[in-house]
């Protein structure tokens, strides 16, 4: 292996790919390195053994962006799930884009404040989602940079265009939080408790803080719907792949980078851990910025860079518990149609709210909210016979509880969890074969995100847009000429949307042709 | 026998903000009436003599914000107003320790290096960045904020100023700016120090009066709104009103009566009453009516609209905009008589520190408990307090040798919950007294024999603070300071100038830009704003820089 590559990516994540593809479709002669044995990093379908597979990690799609999907022309096989709020008393909502209606047929009495609320999030989430697949507006020379000045005014008219009224509650609730704005239209139950999980998933913050309308319309950029590919999650990232390697991108596993290389302030290539050294003139790093900023050597970045670093913030709330069932369970008062959907357990706000209280103070939430999905009966194609796999996304769970993990404890919060499904899905226990828990520790060993962070840095607003993962580093371009981040830490942020990683690659390609 | 008279403009409430914009509509030369439903004036800002021989300063208690354009044009010194600045203050640990705070740099930083010697550069990076923001934004107090959806040249003329202030920072300080503002205080002091007993000291600033935790984003900025005063051009100090802050509404009763002004007090409002959109007049509740073209409220927008207007003389949406204000209850009041000054063992004998404000929080994760219990209905089983004893410094607030004290408590419901059940009413006596008792179990901290030296108080829950002031759920600032109720959203997105749907009627007090806290600055702004559309806007001095 010889020569000089354009462009080294590390990490093949869906956004490392992302990135490579977009480069290499551009004629760059790109190598994508990766740490693990296969693609996928937190979006990788796996096999549990015993005739089933089923997703590690991230299950579903909210907000992949179409821009992606064309410009990178991935064919992808996804079905759209209904939401179902599980409800303590059984009587489940059924969720599906503006619609509500209760699982077992009939109106739902909060159907037409569900639907005009939905309707108003999606205005904004699409107003918010224009910017996900372009560079956040730059401060660079201060407000009236000529560069932007066209950016901003864009962005104005957008706004303009909403209209007066809307324009007007956008800018009020942009910056609040989802439990006065749910709230304000909605009683509080298991409706305003599956819209405050959405808000918070993935995010330490509870749907009080301020911030968290924003990380709701984030989720909501798509058309707020849920979405399982066929495949599995992992069918994601391998369409990713395909489409980075038909462009001529070359892939290496079990290939962890030990460092970037820097001569004079300027990228010069890798060194992968077992001393192989490969030499590029760009390295895309789907990393976050701490972890990039190592592998490059802080002696290269400037103190403040340095300190804003290492201050991103980037603990994470979300454990995983991936089961394997002798068959489907049956949750009375839910079709098997129904089962199939996203299973939200929230019962109100108050209680995700009350969920997150224990997670500040390094403890598990009593009651956890969950969101569940049984993949595989959506797609057979997952598992033999009779089985299912079960893929619950928990919170709260701290990164390292006070103590650090241990098997009691591990034990404890599995059982927690499969108890707070159990009260909906009642033979549940004895369908278990098999189950994994991921901690956000876990998390954190097997992708290398900080924290176990879903999103690689928080989504909190300022740590977003324009400051995004930090001040003065919002455009990819990370310190040292040549070096990039291109994963879910940079703009517009984490869930697998594909954007980051192209907007990272299109920016190194500006640099080149200018 | 019912009164009923005609005024040029009418003002309902003798709050500082509603007697600030008496004071200039008078000296424009409107023939001003002020009512007012106590039979004292001041609203918040006020002295009591509830205990022989004792002032309180029963619900705000020091003073920074009050902005000194405003003191110098209504010359308020001579109607009796001195700021008496105090120096430092202290946080007191459990285990016989304390940080104190210093006005002196030098000493500070000694104290601060006792703690966490990393933690002294940090300081001075924490205090530049606070400071470079309050320069930032105390030039918009005395401004309108502008309307981003309007076209008018007056917002554009306001939204430029933004930007040129903004462009003037520089792309790093704007950056830092956007994150300032929209961060949690915790983790602004997370990013900083390393010690928990000065992140806890310095975080205080950011939930006083909130219904906030000090890791809820936007709290930051709550702290800006404690920082951003001065004392007579110190910016950031705080002061004591010699005489309690009564001495504030006093001044300004005093220069509004001067101008020309009325004040009729034990005249609660019953209604505002409207025709045809427009304002006429006012209707008392012991049924005196009195006529005006010109009436703005001092009280907060949801007091205003949802008791004293007429459902049917609003807009739905508005009357919308107006239910879902958030008003929020958070804090109680203790105020009380002391036999002699307290010792507190822990300090060197007669520390200037002492003077200051002082409190026995000490850690942000104790804070940000004190948040959870109040969002679940009960008081903070440990609570934050800002303890003071004005006293030391203004002997006019206690008989010679004894003491007064202050102390404003964090957290405490409005709506207090007993056997799930979440009510006002839940405040008896009983609950009031174990709130104390909590309070002062806890300032034992400081003040070991604190029981022992107590000869009065007085225990103001939310609750209180709403019967007697007419604060909507005893939220001290008319409305929270979360960025949806703040500039242009505040009150209600499209009417932050003052205006309100009905013609001749404003908004003078904190619910309106730039909020709460005894500043003026709303009362002001309103005044301008009247007289501008009463085609008097010449006789209105400029205030703003």
């Amino acid at each position: 292996m010889s020569g000089v590559f354009d462009a080294v990516v590390i990490g093949a994540g869906h956004n490392g790919l992302a990135a490579a593809a977009t480069l290499a479709r551009a004629g760059m002669r790109v190598l994508v390195v990766e740490r693990a044995k296969t693609v996928g990093g937190m979006a990788k379908t796996v096999d549990w053994g015993a005739g089933a597979k089923g997703p590690e990690i991230a299950h579903l799609l909210y907000n992949l962006s179409p821009a992606v999907t064309r410009d990178l022309k991935l064919s992808l096989d996804t079905r759209s799930l209904p939401t179902i709020a599980l409800s303590p008393d059984g009587a489940h909502a059924v969720m599906d884009g503006a619609s509500l209606i209760f699982a077992a047929g009939g109106m739902h009495p909060q159907a037409a404040d569900y639907a005009a609320l939905h309707e108003r999030l999606c205005r904004f989430a699409a107003f918010l989602g224009q910017l996900s697949d372009k560079p956040p507006p730059s401060l660079a020379g201060g407000l009236a940079s000529l560069r932007d000045i066209g950016g901003m005014a864009r962005l104005g008219l957008g706004l303009k265009r909403m209209g007066k009224a809307d324009m007007r509650e956008f800018l009020r609730v942009i910056l609040s939080n989802a439990h006065d704005l749910i709230l304000d239209e909605l009683p509080d139950g298991p409706i305003a408790g599956a819209l405050a999980a959405d808000a918070v998933r993935g995010v330490w913050a509870g749907p009080r803080g301020p911030g968290s309308v924003f990380t709701l319309l984030y989720r909501m950029g798509q058309g707020g719907g849920a979405a399982l590919p066929i495949g599995g999650i992992g069918a994601v990232t391998d369409a990713l792949a395909r489409a980075a390697t038909t462009a001529g991108a070359e892939l290496r596993f079990g290939a962890g980078v030990a460092s970037v290389e820097v001569e004079a302030d300027t990228v010069r290539g890798v060194t992968l851990e077992d001393g192989t050294k490969i030499a590029a003139t760009a390295v895309l790093s789907s990393l976050a910025p701490l972890p990039s900023l190592h592998l490059a050597g802080a002696a290269h970045f400037d103190v403040e860079t340095t300190r804003r670093a290492r201050k991103v913030r980037a603990k994470g709330t979300v454990a995983k518990l991936n089961i394997v069932l002798k068959s489907a369970p049956d949750i009375p008062g839910l079709t098997d149609a129904q089962t199939a959907g996203r299973l939200i357990v929230a019962p109100s706000a108050a209680y995700v709210e009350s969920a997150f209280n224990p997670v500040k103070y390094g403890a598990v939430s009593k009651h956890p909210v969950i969101e569940a999905v049984i993949p595989s009966l959506t797609d057979p194609s997952l598992c033999d016979g009779d089985r299912q796999v079960l893929s619950a996304v928990v919170q709260y769970v701290p990164h390292t509880p006070e103590g650090g993990w241990t098997d009691a404890g591990r034990a404890a919060l599995t059982r927690r969890i499969i108890d707070t499904l159990a009260a909906y899905m009642p033979g549940l226990p004895e369908l278990i074969e098999g189950k994994t828990l991921l901690t956000p520790a876990d998390i954190e060993h097997l992708t290398g995100a900080p924290g176990g962070h879903w999103h690689h840095a928080e989504m909190s607003i300022d740590q977003l847009l324009t400051v995004r993962p930090m001040n003065g580093m919002a455009r990819y371009a990370f310190g040292v000429s040549g070096l990039y981040l291109c994963g879910a830490s940079a703009h517009p942020g984490g869930d697998v949307t594909g954007s980051p990683g192209p907007n990272a690659a299109r920016r190194l390609l500006q640099e080149r042709s200018a | 026998m019912t009164q009923n008279d005609t005024y040029d403009a009418i003002i309902v409430g003798a709050g500082h903000n509603g007697l600030t914009t008496g004071c200039y509509l008078a000296k424009a030369g409107l023939r001003t009436l002020i009512v007012e439903k106590n039979d004292w004036i001041g609203g918040a800002a006020v002295s009591r003599s509830l205990h022989d021989g004792w002032t309180y300063s029963n619900c705000s208690y020091v003073c920074s914000l009050l902005r000194r354009e405003i003191v110098r044009d209504l010359d308020l010194p001579r109607f009796g107003l001195q700021v008496i600045p105090y120096e430092g203050g202290a946080t007191f640990t459990g285990d016989g320790d304390y940080f104190a705070y210093m006005s002196d740099h030098d000493a500070l930083r000694r104290e601060i290096a006792r703690h966490s010697p990393r933690d002294v550069d940090a300081y001075d990076r924490f205090a530049q960045t606070v400071m470079r923001q309050c320069r930032f934004i105390r030039p918009f107090l005395l401004r309108n904020a502008p309307d981003p959806t309007s076209l008018h040249p007056r917002d554009l003329g306001e939204l430029a100023f933004l930007v040129k202030q903004a462009h003037g920072l520089g792309a790093r300080e704007l950056g830092e700016t956007i994150r300032f503002w929209t961060m949690s205080i915790g983790d602004f002091l997370d990013e900083h120090f390393e010690s928990d007993l000065i992140k806890a000291h310095l975080a205080g600033s950011g939930i006083i009066g909130t219904g906030l935790g000090v890791y809820s984003p936007g709290t930051a900025y709550v702290l800006l709104h404690h920082y951003m005063g001065d004392v007579d051009g110190s910016i950031g100090a705080w002061g004591f009103a010699r005489g309690g802050m009564g001495a504030i509404s006093n001044a300004l009763g005093q220069a509004f009566a001067e101008a020309g002004g009325e004040i009729r007090t034990g005249a609660g409002i019953d209604r505002f009453r409207v025709r045809d959109g427009k304002i006429v007049g006012i209707a008392l509740e012991n049924g005196d009516t009195y006529d005006a073209p010109i009436v703005a409220s001092n009280m907060d927008v949801k007091r205003t609209f949802l008791r004293h207007v007429d459902r049917a003389c609003i807009p739905d949406d508005f009357h919308k905009a107006v239910t879902r204000f958030k008003i929020r209850g958070s804090s109680a009041k203790i105020n009380i008589a002391l036999d002699r000054m307290p010792a507190f063992p822990a300090a060197p004998p007669n520390a200037p520190f002492l003077r200051g404000d002082l409190h026995c929080s000490t850690s942000l994760a104790e804070l940000e408990r004190g948040y959870d219990d109040w969002k679940d209905g009960r008081w903070s089983a440990e609570p934050y307090f800002d303890m003071l004893i004005p006293s030391q410094i203004d002997p006019t607030m206690a008989p010679a040798g004894q003491h007064m004290m202050t102390v404003f408590v964090q957290y405490a419901p409005y709506d207090l919950e007993v056997d799930g059940v979440r009510s006002g009413a839940n405040w008896t006596d009983g609950a009031r007294d174990a709130l104390a008792d909590c309070v002062y179990e806890k300032m034992q901290q400081a003040i070991p024999d604190i029981r022992d030296r107590i000869v009065h108080s007085e225990v103001r829950t939310p609750l209180d603070i709403e019967r007697e002031v007419g604060l909507t759920e005893g939220n001290i600032f008319q409305g929270e300071l979360t960025f949806d109720q703040l500039l242009f959203n505040r009150p209600v997105p499209g009417y932050a100038d003052y205006s309100t749907p009905i013609d001749g009627l404003y908004m003078v007090g904190s619910s309106s830009h730039p909020g709460g806290g005894v500043m003026a600055a709303p009362g002001a702004n309103a005044a301008r704003e009247i007289l501008r559309r009463a085609g008097r806007g010449r006789k209105m001095p400029r205030l703003a820089s």
